[in-house]
């Protein structure tokens, strides 16, 4: 597995095809948080949309990248496709988990908020939330799923659409809802984590779906 | 090893493909699929190595290391093909330093021109294709599969290539590949399966090849002048070629149980015979044992 992620990482860092969605990243992150004030999750908000939106396209240029025959040795290789799947999954996380502590980290550096260990967790809990729900639509529009490129570009927006901007909608709306609303973060810990445990399951689902839907194609 | 049970395979509610293929290959074997583009072969191979599942039946007995040489390899891949290669053995459970050596190693025997830090993309098709039949022995396979593989690579890659399939094989594992061109599969494979039109067909011993003894007897003028009778050679039993060797000189072949008949013909008639060898002959016999079918 841990050969498998570094290849992922050597292909995706040799192509530079993270540079689009993680300029994205620190683009949107430094519009919404700078020279921001007052308590954290508001912010923090901002920055797991920010964070949302940049896992979804960096998950679908990771696992665009291989032409078919490339990938059909990878698989063969390490044995089963569905390694190969969890493979791509672990280095996108992993790469997430950079972006976290960036967007964590530079509201604090950029802004004057008032900041409590609790808002931190808080802070962990929405970014997580956000960046498995962002993996999980980038997976399932990914080239394993849609071969036109087009197409899967459509739906990841649309579903990137529904899930920021429908009112309600669990888990990244309701928390994001949660968030802007309230400044009590201790009060939010429990649903935040409702919210990233619901994006967990979001995430192992979709990776299911993908390699039933790609091995169909197959 | 890995045994094809009446598998057929479509995608979605296309044609089918493949119907009712049957196909076994045997540890120590070359096996070969020829037929024409867009028979299924390559479809077949994907099936063999486990890529794609069969829409109907079974593959089984599909051992632990598989290797799979696809037929276009051209990755557009910023990657050196040392880098690659030695991310495929680790892939593989190899240490980095033992791939990346192993990766050396087979990139000299293979003789890859372009340089080993390249590029991947900016490699040719054949070098490419080196890379492709280097990352398949990275560890010694027990079925190693390969979609066309003689097309694109030189003239000194085909001899490697065949050196690779026959240590695959000798050293029990099975070797599976696919090709158009019938010379090809037939001067490497043990068996060959033909795919036409979805259907599989195990083609049977090319052509049956009957040996047997032959006498050739060398007849002359005799020695005291005296002029040797006409005789219609070609009426007596057994007899397979008659030609002139020089002015009255012959040379006749005769199956071995008729040479005894022949030469007392030849001194009854007067002549001298002058040399009488043994060689063997061959003689082929066309589709008389016609491919049966594979099941």
């Amino acid at each position: 597995m841990i050969a498998l992620i570094r290849y992922s990482f050597a292909t995706v860092l040799h192509t530079q095809r993270y540079l689009a969605p993680v300029l994205l990243f620190a683009g949107l992150l430094g519009v919404l948080t700078v020279n921001g004030s007052g308590p954290l999750p508001p912010a923090y908000a901002s920055s797991g949309g920010a964070l949302f939106i940049c896992a979804t396209w960096l998950t679908i240029a990771l696992t665009s990248l291989d032409d078919p025959a490339q990938r059909s040795i990878v698989v063969v290789s390490a044995g089963r496709s569905l390694k190969v799947l969890i493979g791509s999954i672990s280095t996108l996380l992993i790469s997430c988990l950079v972006l976290m502590v960036v967007g964590l980290v530079f509201p604090l550096w950029v802004g004057s908020y008032d900041v409590r260990a609790v808002d931190l967790l808080l802070g962990v809990e929405a970014q997580l939330t956000c960046a498995f729900t962002g993996v999980a639509i980038g997976v399932l529009c990914s080239r394993l799923v849609f071969r036109r490129q087009g197409y899967a570009l459509v739906a990841a927006l649309g579903l990137v659409m529904v899930l920021l901007f429908v009112e309600g909608l669990p888990p990244v709306n309701r928390l994001f809802t949660m968030m802007a609303t309230s400044s009590d973060s201790a009060e939010l810990l429990a649903p935040a984590g409702g919210m990233m445990a619901l994006a967990t399951a979001l995430l192992v689902a979709a990776a299911a779906v993908t390699q039933y839907l790609a091995s169909l194609k197959e | 090893m890995p045994r094809l049970e009446a598998v057929s395979k479509r995608y979605g509610r296309g044609r089918w493909i493949l119907q009712d293929v049957d196909v076994e290959i045997p540890a120590g074997s070359v096996v070969a699929f020829a037929g024409g583009n867009g028979s299924g072969k390559s479809t077949l191979l994907r099936m063999v190595v486990g890529l794609s599942k069969p829409t109907r039946g079974a593959v089984t007995g599909r051992p632990a290391v598989v290797s799979y040489v696809p037929d276009r390899f051209s990755p557009n891949e910023r990657m050196s093909p040392l880098a690659y290669l030695t991310h495929m053995g680790r892939i593989r459970g190899m240490g980095t330093h033992a791939a990346s050596s192993r990766a050396h190693h087979l990139l000299d025997r293979l003789a890859l021109v372009g340089g080993k830090d390249a590029e991947l993309r900016t490699l040719s098709k054949g070098n490419a294709q080196k890379v492709a039949l280097a990352q398949a022995v990275l560890v010694q396979p027990q079925l190693l599969v390969l979609d066309e593989p003689w097309s694109g690579l030189d003239a000194s890659a085909h001899g490697v290539l065949a050196e690779i399939m026959t240590e695959v094989s000798g050293a029990g594992g099975a070797v599976a590949f696919t090709d158009h061109r019938e010379s090809v599969t037939r001067a490497h494979a043990s068996q060959t399966y033909t795919v036409k039109q979805g259907r599989v067909t195990l083609r049977g011993p090319e052509a049956v090849v009957q040996r047997y003894a032959v006498t050739a007897v060398a007849l002359g003028m005799p020695g005291h002048g005296g002029v040797p009778q006409e005789v219609e050679w070609g009426t007596i039993a057994g007899v397979l070629s008659v030609a002139a060797r020089g002015p009255g000189a012959l040379l006749v072949e005769v199956e071995q149980d008729h040479a005894d008949a022949l030469l007392l013909v030849a001194l009854r008639t007067g002549w001298s015979v002058v040399d009488v060898t043994r060689a063997a002959r061959s003689h082929r016999v066309q589709d008389s044992v016609a491919g049966g079918n594979a099941r």
